[in-house]
């Protein structure tokens, strides 16, 4: 080897031929080894924290009424750790030990705000679990407004109906709950850690780190945030949404685009009204949906309701709404659970048929159109409560998604709703002023004026629920027709008839 | 003080030591890098004997450049290096001081092997590492085996050319003569392993080889482990030896020829007992720097001075044994059983400085007479200090080791800071005293260091 070759090997290929120590040598044999172990130790750290803090499971259900009740459609909080969107609800360890944690501000638990519990299920329906951003959390399902229950007598076991309203639902007081505990001092790691054991909860270490470190920290700011943008629609002077309804869009002008309540009219921020049904959709499909027919599309109309279970674009699970879809596509309306005096009921038909059926029925030349509210002169505050300002704000959200609205318009009224199975659906009108239907056939001078909501024990002499017993005053809330956005005015039509057709005719509504 | 026992002479069967006050062995690194001595070491040694200590052990003195622990210490690996050990001698004589030369080798427990030995494992009796700096080694074949026991034997008759008072065998601390003895180590299946008698042939040959190369009229001594305490650092280490073979030990080299037995404890050096005190943590991450190529755990041990996150695992396991022990006298109660057992005298190192303390194990009979370092290189005068009747010097060693962390890398001294009032300067500049004279200042030599 000539001294040019050697220069031209390089300074560091000479240093390592020519000294080598021992050591050298042992640690070049075993470092490539040791490396690898601790690459491979720290990449199965950053996997295992990857696959922690990323992944998106839930339970699957294959059965779609177990589905309907306890799966998710995404409303849970979602996108990234860093940026979490969507959810409305704490992850699920402090959503299940709030009651525990804040036992004077709800002493009878969730199901005493109307959430309905079946036996082996922690949650109740409406109440869906899905792991996200490395914890469990909660979301609300369709099924949370859209399951009632009913019983004929007060010592009958209740029977849960898909579908039908959650009449005996408080969301407005559910929702304050939760705010108002998530804010509470008490609402602390320890507190729930401590709750959630108690309650038979295994916590694990990784979850205490992320409950002491992170998370009720930032549940607190997120809540005080939410506070601070739709608190004021969910506290007086606007009045109490009470059970079995609620306000849809002045939360949704809060949360979705921010708008400051404070600044509009009362008259646009009184806007609750009743949950509908979710059965038989698809001869709806082309109808005006919503209670004023502000939308046409059953699949915009259901991906609007979802967003105020607090599903976003990002966090929404297609499928699972699918399969909601498709269920309730097709989905029929319970049938009567009691005796019904056939020939009565016959002898109604003709009536309805006559009086009801053209805005009412499937067919029906003016069934799913809006009905003037001139014309109507039901309550008007649900309708002003969709503006037209409010409509073209939402033409222009998620202008990026598949999911952009397209069918929503400003109406002058309230569309005429299919009747089928009406009787699972009272209290009637848009606003569930009248508790019963041979009550909407009085004159609406004759009609109650307070009356108790959300008591499903079931009268079947004046199809709807009872609402003036004390069990029904113990059980319910009250309503009071004098309220703003509670008027039970209006809808005349079948008032003249004698009393005996209204029980014909309301005898022959039991079966639709 | 009539009467102090501190001060009664010492008289062994062929040396007679004015005092019982020794001087451990402990240098720094003041010599040529290729072992040749210096006029620095002279100062640091007449330092001691003009501070009034009977006798100096010499620090770690190799009998081959193979066994040396690092470079700069003066070595007695061949006949040149003979005139210097009796310059030294000399200087120490002046002051009515004996000086007693440590034969010793490494084995495996290099703390920095130095060019020469760059490309060389260690010679131990296993192949196994140290366990501390993860120091490499390989089995010393039988014929290594005989050339260093000659080693040895040369370097003590080279210890009585140049004059020297005696020698001591280091055999303990986990140096070569260690790594024989210990069952902890040597897993040996040969003659030199095995049972305890096979593990101890090593060191008797020595002993039989020095006698004769030097004779039985010349002072011989070894240094002995009492105990191994092994695992004092690491759990999962064996224990080593025991007390009972200590003493055995102790007895078989009384019986080859030794003519005094000087106790210790540890199996690595330093260890967790001895030298007992303090492990400075901020020193470590100065110092420690410099050995760390020279194990294969260098790096993982500087990582855990280094980080102040870290120094709590490393403290962990260094305190574990440390905090069932007193700094002061550390080894004493060991020392005590071995003194039952022999006949020759014994001295007894680690934490020794209160004169009260030393009095105690001398009259009650744990020791005949103790080895000092670290106190003396902070108080050469400490001698002059308890024969005054006071018991400890103004400012005493407080035992933190700092010097013992420094010694890698810088010159020895206190580097106690608190001992100069915060004044690192004054500190700095009492270390630099060694120096001074100079091989080619005028000033008598060893004259300014007290």
């Amino acid at each position: 080897m000539s001294d040019e070759m050697i220069i031209k090997t390089g300074e560091g290929k000479l240093v390592d031929e020519v000294y080598e120590s021992p050591v050298d040598r042992w640690q070049h044999r075993v470092r490539g080894l040791v490396m690898l172990i601790v690459l491979a130790v720290i990449a199965l750290i950053v996997i295992y924290l990857l696959w922690y803090f990323v992944s998106d499971h839930t339970r699957e259900y294959s059965d779609i009424q177990e589905h309907f009740k306890y799966g998710s459609i995404g409303s849970e909080p979602g996108g990234t750790v860093l940026t979490p969107v969507g959810g409305v609800l704490p992850p699920y360890l402090v959503f299940k030990t709030l009651p525990k944690v804040c036992p004077d501000k709800l002493p009878g638990g969730y199901a005493s705000l109307g959430l309905v519990f079946e036996p082996n299920h922690d949650m109740p329906i409406g109440v869906s679990r899905r792991w996200r951003l490395g914890v469990e959390q909660v979301g609300l399902n369709c099924a949370v407004c859209h399951t009632g229950t009913v019983r004929e007598t007060p010592n009958s076991q209740p029977m849960i109906v898909l579908g039908m309203p959650a009449h005996q639902l408080d969301l407005e007081r559910f929702f304050n709950f939760v705010i108002s505990c998530s804010l509470d001092d008490r609402l602390t790691a320890t507190n729930v850690i401590q709750k959630a054991e108690d309650m038979g909860e295994h916590v694990s270490l990784m979850q205490k780190l992320i409950l002491s470190t992170a998370l009720i920290q930032r549940l607190k700011l997120q809540t005080l945030e939410q506070q601070n943008r739709m608190g004021f629609a969910l506290n007086p002077p606007i009045p109490p949404w009470g059970r079995g309804r609620v306000d849809t869009f002045n939360p949704y002008k809060s949360l979705q685009f921010n708008w400051n309540l404070r600044a509009l009219p009362q008259s646009e921020l009184i806007g609750a009204s009743d949950f509908p049904s979710l059965w038989n959709q698809r001869p709806r499909e082309g109808m005006h949906l919503h209670w004023d027919g502000n939308n046409t599309s059953v699949d915009e109309r259901n991906l609007s309701a979802s967003l105020g279970a607090g599903v976003t674009p990002v966090t929404v699970d297609h499928a699972s709404l699918q399969r909601i879809h498709d269920w309730i596509w097709t989905l029929a309306p319970p049938r009567y659970p009691f005796a019904i005096d056939q020939s009565r009921s016959a002898r109604g038909k003709a009536i309805f048929d006559q009086q009801c059926a053209e805005c009412h029925s499937f067919g029906g030349g003016k069934t799913g159109t809006v009905e003037n509210l001139a014309s109507i002169n039901t309550d008007p505050y649900r309708l002003n409560s969709y503006t037209y300002i409010f409509c073209v704000n939402q033409a222009a959200l998620y202008p990026e998604s598949r999911y952009r609205f397209t069918h929503f318009s400003k109406t002058d009224g309230y569309a005429n709703q299919p009747l089928d199975g009406i009787w699972a659906r009272a209290p009637y009108l848009h606003n569930g002023s009248v508790p019963t239907l041979l009550d909407l056939l009085q004159d609406p001078a004759s009609r109650p004026k307070q009356f108790v909501r959300g008591y499903d024990v079931y009268n079947q002499e004046k199809v709807g629920f009872v609402y003036d017993t004390p069990e029904a005053r113990s059980a319910g809330s009250l309503y009071d027709t004098s309220i703003p956005g509670n008027g039970n005015q209006g809808h005349l039509w079948g008032t003249k008839l004698p009393p005996d057709q209204k029980r014909d005719l309301i005898e022959y509504m039991k079966t639709l | 003080m009539d009467n102090d026992v501190i001060f009664q002479p010492l008289q062994f069967r062929n040396l007679t030591v004015k005092n019982r006050l020794f001087r451990s062995n402990i240098s720094g690194r003041f010599d040529n890098y290729d072992g040749s001595g210096t006029q620095t070491r002279i100062n640091w040694e007449e330092s001691f004997a003009r501070g009034g200590v009977g006798a100096i052990i010499s620090s770690f003195v190799p009998v081959h450049l193979r066994g040396r622990i690092m470079p700069n210490y003066a070595m007695i690996d061949s006949d040149d290096k003979v005139p210097f050990w009796r310059a030294l001698g000399d200087a120490v004589h002046r002051h009515d001081c004996k000086y007693i030369l440590q034969l010793s080798h490494s084995g495996r427990q290099r703390d920095n092997p130095g060019v020469e030995n760059f490309r060389q494992k260690g010679l131990s009796s296993t192949s196994r590492m140290d366990t501390f700096h993860g120091l490499l080694c390989e089995a010393m074949t039988l014929q290594q085996i005989k050339e260093t026991i000659q080693y040895f034997a040369d370097g003590a008759r080279r210890a009585r050319e140049a004059g020297l008072d005696g020698v001591e065998l280091h055999a303990s601390h986990g140096y070569l003569i260690t790594q024989f003895l210990s069952s902890a180590i040597n897993d040996r299946t040969d003659q030199y392993g095995g049972n305890l008698q096979n593990r101890a042939a090593f060191l008797l040959e020595i002993i039989r080889a020095i006698r004769k190369e030097v004779g039985a009229d010349y002072h011989l001594q070894a240094k002995l482990n009492a105990v191994d305490f092994s695992n004092a650092l690491y759990p999962w280490e064996k224990k080593g030896n025991t007390l009972a073979e200590g003493i055995q030990v102790a007895k078989w080299a009384e019986e080859a020829g030794v003519d005094a037995i000087h106790v210790s404890i540890g199996s690595i050096f330093p260890h967790p007992l001895l030298p007992p005190g303090g492990f400075p943590p901020d020193e470590l991450n100065w110092w420690y720097g410099t050995m760390i190529s020279s194990g294969v755990l260098g790096y993982f041990n500087y990582t855990m001075f280094h980080f102040r996150l870290l120094r709590p695992i490393f403290t962990f396991f260094w305190a574990r044994t440390k905090k069932d022990h007193p700094i002061e006298a550390v080894s004493s109660q060991y020392c005590r059983e071995v003194k039952k057992n022999v006949s020759v005298p014994v001295i007894n190192t680690g934490g020794y400085q209160d004169g009260s303390v030393i009095r105690r194990v001398i009259s009650e009979g744990y020791t005949d007479a103790v080895s000092i370092a670290r106190p003396l290189v902070a108080n050469r005068d400490l001698p002059q200090i308890l024969q005054s009747g006071k018991d400890l010097p103004d400012k005493p060693c407080s035992f933190c080791n700092r010097c013992l962390v420094n010694a890698v890398a810088n010159p020895l001294g206190c580097y106690d800071v608190r001992r100069f009032d915060g004044d690192h300067d004054r500190m700095v500049a009492k270390i630099m005293e060694v120096f001074h004279p100079s091989q080619f200042s005028t000033a008598a030599p060893g004259s300014q260091l007290m």
